[in-house]
């Protein structure tokens, strides 16, 4: 069934010399699915899942959730950030007490809501804790309790794993394919924004592959690879997938090389 | 030059030149056609010590910044010297002069400019400080790495990261100097009345000897609009072509900016910020930083050390031979001392009460301009104007028109505190704004998204990130309060003197009717103490409480 649907987007940003950061997007995500967005820096596919969180206007051309256009937040679309986006004059708990207590919800339930997840993250022993005293890790699973205490139907992530280390990101991925997968949690659609190609073939159902500015769709991968994918990682077709997009993405970038470098080197 | 500026230089000095010719042929004061003459003495004033404080202060600046005797006994002696009032000193040091020259202008002119150097220095000498001490590691390590030594590593390293600051410390200084410009120009001491020619003193006879109102207004325009003109013609001008073009203290180098990597992620993002110069308000973040790490508590110890022997030798050279102990009993031991426990409650009253109704101005206007384009296009010209009007040569002018309304005291009780929130205010504005302005996106994304609005989202994110902003801000508001007390709580009216209860009008009398130096020198440690334990027992426990809020750590 589905869930969300980009027409015709374009998004302009206008000032001294005027952008084109998104020419003509479409694409439409199913409910249960799993969608990763990958492309060269600049290529406008943060900007792209802002639209969808509803905190960035498009230029021309709408977003359907539901059938209905969104121009707003929508409490059931929910975000975790590439820097966590955490209040550091907040704990944990508060912080994720922070969107529900937002949306008028009775104190004593925010908290009870709150433990909950955060206990469902693992950090159950860190509720009165600082951002500022939690790793890199930890605080990236405040920012997944944060955003899955609202019990939102999709879940977007902005580079999720792309500022910790790779041990902690490994961890971490599979544990959001675990929430993912879980028929006890109400959130199972996830639209994930990367720039690692082997992260995106290992964890979506689907890849948009993005040019370089002005972004475009270049093309619409499906990952056919059983799950669990732990076991698939060393498969010729897993390698395959992933060079293929890489391939794409070269081809995308074309002479503006440099674009394209940082996502080339990050899969040597 | 772009033709745009070259028209508005030139419009802009046509209207200054017929301004001055309307008011020579208009006003009927007798020295009226001294106000070209006036201009030209207080601006080579200005500029002779602007200069003076530039060579020096990039000198001892390298020096604190780049060796270890410098940065141990440097940093901590200007932090203590910036941080007391210097008005104060001032009667000290006009003694000095004046005996030194026997009585001619020149003296008095080194006096003038010794005042205005001590208002000047900080900035730039802070700037530069902090500029050197934020060069990131990496580039100090790859220049090693290089061999580049001596000349070359001042010359492509040092220089290069320090530019953006001297410009701002410029600006902040030049700033400073025009505040303290009616202070040097005229002053009152044991009696006697000393005036250098010169814009301040002009103003201050119009108001003082003269009674003219209107033209001590009409002289406060012209001052106001050519503060405004020359900050036009200069540092906005140097601000924009060493890429600051932002409303934003600097003090520390945008590396990325200076590598030429733009770090834009989203450049719908970037604010549309209007061109406005910099100014106060940056010292206290190095300061801030500075206080927390740079120096430790034996070295302050030893600047407090050194700053009380200079305020001896100053006192002591100002009033020949060395003073005995009975002399020193008989001029503190006046029947007045007694009362020094309510003038400290009542000074620190008033200081308290200007510090909150800024504070509360300040947050509705830096919050309204940082977020609405609307509140921008009107409160950045009034910050621009309102912080170059000299607040010293507002005094006379205002006293006199409020206390046509409330009657000699409490007409000077107003303007007391009218001058202090007008004095305070804008070192507040401008930390508030620039704090406001720099909380991250995704932190504005985050209370976005949970539909923060409001208040709620004031309360939540707002307040929380700029809490160590306005900290720092008010210790710089705070110190600068300090020298504003000094003048606003004594007043010359007609042939009485009108005086508030407080440790500015004790000092005052103890200089401008009685000229007792030792009186003088006392009641400065005074208050230099209490300056120091404010800062000491107030600012910085409260820096370490808000050391978890603001976005820096993040």
């Amino acid at each position: 069934m589905k869930v969300l649907e980009v027409k015709n987007l374009i998004k302009e940003f206008s000032g001294e010399r005027s952008i084109v950061a998104l020419d003509d997007i479409s694409f439409e995500i199913n409910d249960d699915e799993f969608l990763c967005i990958v492309g060269p820096s600049g290529c406008g596919k943060s900007t792209l899942l802002r639209m969808v969180a509803g905190i960035e206007r498009a230029t021309s051309g709408e977003i359907l959730f539901h059938d209905k256009t969104i121009n707003s937040p929508n409490e059931k679309i929910t975000m975790i950030f590439q820097h966590f986006g955490l209040l550091p004059w907040k704990t944990a708990l508060e912080n994720v007490e922070l969107p529900l207590e937002a949306h008028e919800i009775v104190k004593e339930e925010c908290r009870k809501v709150a433990l909950e997840y955060l206990g469902k993250v693992g950090l159950g022993d860190f509720v009165d804790t600082y951002p500022h005293d939690l790793s890199g890790g930890m605080k990236q699973r405040v920012g997944i309790a944060r955003a899955l205490a609202m019990k939102p139907e999709i879940l977007l992530m902005d580079e999720p794993f792309s500022s910790l280390d790779e041990l902690t990101a490994s961890t971490l991925r599979r544990e959001v394919l675990r929430i993912w997968a879980d028929p006890n949690l109400p959130t199972n659609t996830f639209l994930m924004v990367s720039h690692n190609v082997s992260e995106a073939v290992f964890m979506a159902d689907r890849v948009i592959v993005m040019s370089p500015r002005p972004g475009r769709i270049v093309e619409d991968v499906k990952v056919n690879i059983p799950r669990p994918r732990v076991e698939h990682t060393r498969d010729p077709k897993f390698f395959d997938i992933v060079d293929h997009i890489i391939q794409v993405i070269e081809k995308a970038c074309g002479a503006n090389v440099s674009g394209c470098e940082e996502i080339t080197n990050s899969q040597k | 030059m772009k033709r745009a500026h070259a028209f508005g230089y030139i419009v802009g000095f046509v209207a200054i030149l017929s301004l001055y010719v309307l008011v020579i042929s208009f006003e009927n004061n007798p020295e009226i056609g001294n106000l070209p003459y006036y201009t030209f003495r207080t601006l080579a004033r200005i500029s002779v010590t602007y200069l003076i404080a530039l060579v020096t202060g990039l000198l001892f600046g390298l020096l604190a910044a780049t060796t270890k005797t410098g940065s141990m006994i440097l940093v901590p002696l200007f932090d203590v010297l910036q941080s007391i009032p210097i008005l104060g000193y001032f009667p000290a040091a006009i003694i000095f002069f004046i005996s030194a020259f026997h009585g001619a202008e020149i003296g008095l002119e080194l006096a003038a400019i010794l005042l205005l150097y001590t208002s000047m220095e900080w900035a730039i000498f802070f700037g530069v400080v902090g500029a050197v001490k934020s060069i990131p590691t990496n580039i100090v390590e790859a220049a090693k790495s290089f061999d580049l030594k001596g000349y070359g590593y001042i010359r492509h390293v040092v220089l290069p990261a320090i530019v953006p600051a001297i410009i701002s410390g410029s600006t902040l200084a030049w700033g400073d100097g025009w505040f303290f410009m009616i202070a040097a120009e005229y002053i009152t001491y044991g009696g006697k009345t000393y005036s250098l020619p010169g814009l301040g003193s002009y103003l201050a006879k119009a108001a003082y000897e003269y009674g003219d109102t209107n033209l001590a207004i009409v002289l406060l325009i012209i001052i106001t609009i050519l503060v405004v003109y020359i900050n036009f013609l200069t540092w906005h001008r140097l601000t924009e072509k060493a890429g600051l073009g932002t409303y934003k203290p600097i003090f520390k180098t945008d590396w990325s900016r200076g590598l030429g990597l733009p770090a834009m992620r989203r450049l719908a993002h970037v604010p549309h910020i209007p061109r406005i110069h910099i100014s106060f308000g940056f010292r206290h973040h190095i300061l801030s930083a500075s206080r927390r790490r740079i120096y430790t508590r034996i070295e302050k110890g030893m600047a407090l050390v050194s700053v009380i022997v200079l305020v001896f030798f100053v006192t002591i050279v100002a009033k020949p031979g060395i003073p005995s102990f009975d002399d020193i009993k008989k001029s503190i031991m006046i029947p007045e001392m007694a009362n020094l426990p309510f003038y400290t409650v009542s000074t620190l009253t008033r200081l308290t009460i200007a510090y909150f109704i800024s504070l509360g101005i300040a947050l509705g206007m830096g919050i309204l301009a940082a977020e609405r384009k609307g509140f921008a296009l009107i409160f950045y010209p009034i910050y621009d104007i309102g912080q170059s009007v000299p607040i010293l040569a507002l005094f006379p002018i205002l006293f006199i028109s409020l206390s046509q309304v409330f009657g000699g005291r409490l007409g000077l009780e107003i303007t007391s505190l009218t001058m202090l929130v007008a004095d305070m205010i804008w070192y507040l504005f401008l930390n508030i704004v620039t704090a406001v302005k720099t909380i991250p996106d995704e932190i504005r994304e985050v209370s976005q998204l949970i539909g923060m609005k409001g208040f709620k989202r004031i309360r939540h994110i707002v307040l929380p990130a700029i809490l160590p902003a306005v900290v720092t801000g008010s210790i710089l508001s705070w110190a600068t309060g300090w020298n504003t007390v000094i003048f606003s709580e004594y007043m010359p009216h007609g042939t009485e003197v009108l005086w508030l209860p407080g440790l500015g009008s004790f000092l005052d009398k103890a200089a401008l009717q009685e000229g007792n130096t030792i009186l003088l020198g006392f009641l400065l440690l005074v208050m230099s103490g209490i300056v120091i334990a404010v800062d000491r027992f107030i600012w910085r426990k409260l820096l370490r409480k808000v050391e978890r809020y603001g976005t820096e750590a993040m």
